[in-house]
């Protein structure tokens, strides 16, 4: 927290630096400005950060982004991909940052940059309301799990798996509402996602889906994420200097408040991730 | 169910449609060179007609479609979501459909060609007054099949991004919990499109010369 | 980007594993297919026009709408009505359903094209109708079929990638998760394209050459 004003002065310094070499012709921010329109790619079966509501595209990230648009004086235009093509999507070039969000792992901090966290990501276990078998998040042992493919929220749980006496029966699936669907079918007993997900899907269905305290996943935060080259790294600054302005006056955490029903307390930025 | 949502799905199907309806006639157009080449006699034209042909029909659309949008920007060709669905699937459909023209082509009875030949047609005319004619008269119905199959498998275009009838009715299903009757619908809006089409074919078979009467 | 195929083939056992599935679905697939699609020709041929019309309408239900959508029907939809089954028997039951409709018809064009005095011959032999079918028109249909039979399995061993999409372990879903899990996309879509092709290749070779074998035993027909 102590290092917000220098991170902000440090931002500052870099959107001025960014702003003098806006002219060359590879900076993708210069780029963004000149269309007037900012590309993000992301998959819109994971709310309360992107979902369909009755044929709607909503969530935190939609209003997220259209405040950061606010903030670069650009339109933001959607590309919508399964998750398993958005990292792809992303290296390819198809879109100029990925929403997501991706929960920032030390792996992915080696290939990606993220951006300043938005969310805590911290992974645990929902389950069918009234389900006495488990209790706590060791009692999936031995049993089937649902988890989206392609996901850290899917090593992590192998990871926990491997603690347990009986390992648990992972099932992946292409989006986790594909795997919300399959545990209401009964195919799986259990569902392992980031603890906002899962949170409000139990909101969202009070009476068919419970949450299971404590988490057993890592403290881990989740970013937005984009590419590491020079080309991307003016944007990427201008992303993380918007995201920390609506940390700073309040916004994020109304946004917060109104899609999760609660505020969380993120880092400006994660440098040494714990998974 | 809604009829709201039912509505999201009739609203989706412009795209299924839309990307069907251009890809059979960018694949058609595609289709004649390639039987051309592969009738031309000259190896150097049949051997790359017959390559295309093979990777195209031996190598499933998803795994195309993801294909080429994932592998053009490398070289150099950055295209949107619409652009890579239309191109995997005019590709794809070029491959089958240059298969029926050259079955067409060849099934154009000898004796006509010659007959034209003796009453002095040039051999470009003869192309284009006798063979091209009854080759597509002959691969009219295979045409059509062809564009229903195209329609059906426009369902996996949503691994690029393009939001048609199959991926809104997932959408909508993982959103409200109701698959039964969603994906109902979205095959019911399929069932339509798909007979409209083959009932149009079967109404220009009969309209073409030398149809059924 | 580099093009590395080496971290994708380091996974090898679990590319033979996911082509295993991807080849054993593939033929009990269309074992299945070919059997349903027969029995159903067959009904539809023998058992009046109470049999063929319904049975006639779930094959053009079936040929008029995506896989993709019979797929999410059976494996989200069953749950719902008591069916819920596991990804590769839902799978199987799909590809099969899927399978018998195409071999429905393709049996059904079968059964027409034999001659009918070939049929008419056996009635006057004092055939039974078990015995024509079993003697004369099977046979017969064998050699008609077989061609758009052979079509038909190259047309289902790629649409079983679909089945990538409800999380059967096969080819498709093995390869692009070690993909991801290796942050090499590009090399996992390229390999997967090479196996498909070169399997799709070889089963059509192998049917083009079942097929000239076949044909040998033609007879000319008036």
């Amino acid at each position: 927290m102590q290092k917000r004003s220098f991170l902000k002065a440090a931002l500052g310094a870099a959107m001025l630096f960014s702003a003098s070499v806006a002219a060359h012709a590879d900076d993708v921010l210069a780029k963004v400005k000149a269309a007037g329109v900012l590309k993000v790619g992301t998959e819109t079966a994971f709310a309360p950060f992107d979902f369909i509501d009755a044929g709607d595209h909503v969530g935190l990230n939609v209003d997220m982004f259209a405040e950061i648009g606010k903030e670069l004086g650009v339109k933001i235009e959607w590309v919508t991909l399964p998750w398993e093509g958005v990292l792809p999507g992303l290296e390819a070039g198809k879109f100029d940052v990925v929403a997501g969000p991706a929960t920032i792992t030390k792996a992915r901090m080696e290939r990606y940059r993220f951006s300043a966290p938005i969310a805590e990501a911290t992974v645990a276990i929902l389950k069918k309301a009234g389900d006495a078998s488990i209790t706590k998040p060791q009692d999936i042992a031995g049993k089937a799990v649902g988890v989206g493919k392609a996901t850290a929220q899917l090593a992590q749980l192998t990871e926990f798996s491997a603690t347990l006496p009986s390992k648990v029966d992972i099932r992946e699936y292409p989006a986790f509402n594909d795997a919300y669907a399959d545990m209401a079918a009964g195919r799986v007993v259990a569902v392992a996602n980031s603890l906002p997900n899962i949170a409000f899907v139990a909101k969202q269905r009070a009476g068919m889906f419970e949450v299971v305290l404590p988490p057993f996943g890592k403290p881990t935060y989740f970013g937005f994420v984009g590419t590491k080259d020079a080309d991307h790294k003016s944007l990427l600054d201008a992303v993380d200097a918007a995201i920390l302005k609506m940390k700073g006056d309040g916004r994020m955490a109304k946004l917060q408040e109104k899609w999760f029903g609660t505020k969380f307390d993120t880092p400006d930025a994660v440098k040494d991730p714990a998974i | 169910m809604s009829f709201k949502l039912f509505n999201l799905l009739v609203q989706a199907s412009a795209w299924t449609i839309g990307i069907s309806a251009i890809s059979i006639a960018i694949g058609f157009l595609l289709a004649l060179v390639l039987s051309a080449a592969l009738l031309s006699g000259k190896a150097l034209y049949r051997r790359p007609a017959e390559f295309f042909i093979s990777f195209f029909r031996g190598v499933p659309l998803l795994v195309q479609l993801l294909l080429i949008y994932n592998l053009l920007p490398f070289i150099g060709l950055n295209v949107p979501s619409i652009v890579a669905a239309i191109i995997g699937m005019s590709l794809c459909t070029a491959a089958y459909q240059a298969e029926n023209l050259r079955g067409g082509f060849e099934s154009v009875p000898r004796g006509l060609v010659e007959a034209a030949d003796m009453v002095g047609f040039t051999p470009r005319q003869v192309f284009l007054r006798i063979k091209v004619p009854i080759a597509l008269r002959l691969t009219f119905p295979a045409l059509v099949n062809e564009a229903i199959m195209i329609l059906k498998s426009s369902s996996l275009v949503s691994v690029v991004g393009i939001v048609e009838i199959t991926r809104m009715a997932q959408d909508l299903a993982s959103s409200t919990y109701l698959p039964i009757e969603i994906f109902s619908s979205a095959a019911l809006i399929y069932l339509v499109i798909c007979w409209s089409v083959a009932l149009a074919g079967r109404f220009g078979e009969r309209a073409l010369p030398g149809g059924a009467k | 980007m580099i093009f590395d195929p080496n971290v994708i083939l380091k996974h090898l056992p679990e590319i033979a594993a996911g082509t295993g599935v991807t080849l054993a679905l593939w033929i009990a697939g269309m074992l299945l297919g070919v059997l349903i699609g027969f029995l159903v020709a067959t009904a539809r041929r023998y058992g009046g026009r109470f049999i063929d019309l319904p049975l006639g309408l779930v094959v053009e239900v079936l040929r008029g709408t995506p896989f993709l959508i019979q797929i999410f029907l059976v494996y989200y939809g069953g749950p719902f009505i008591g069916l819920s089954l596991n990804p590769i028997p839902c799978g199987l039951l799909g590809l099969s359903i899927y399978a018998s409709a195409y071999y429905s018809e393709i049996f059904r064009a079968g059964y027409a094209a034999v001659p009918h005095g070939h049929v008419e011959a056996g009635e006057c032999l004092g055939f039974s109708r078990f015995q024509i079918i079993r003697r004369i028109l099977l046979p017969e249909m064998a050699l008609i079929v077989m061609p758009p039979s052979v079509n038909l399995a190259v047309i289902l061993l790629k649409e079983s990638a679909v089945l990538s999409i409800i999380t059967v372990p096969e080819l498709t879903t093995t390869v692009s998760a070690i993909g991801s899990q290796e942050y090499a996309f590009l090399e996992a879509i390229f390999l997967l394209a090479v196996i498909y092709w070169v399997i799709v290749e070889a089963a059509a070779r192998l049917g083009r050459f079942a097929e000239s074998r076949f044909s040998t035993y033609r007879f000319s027909t008036p």
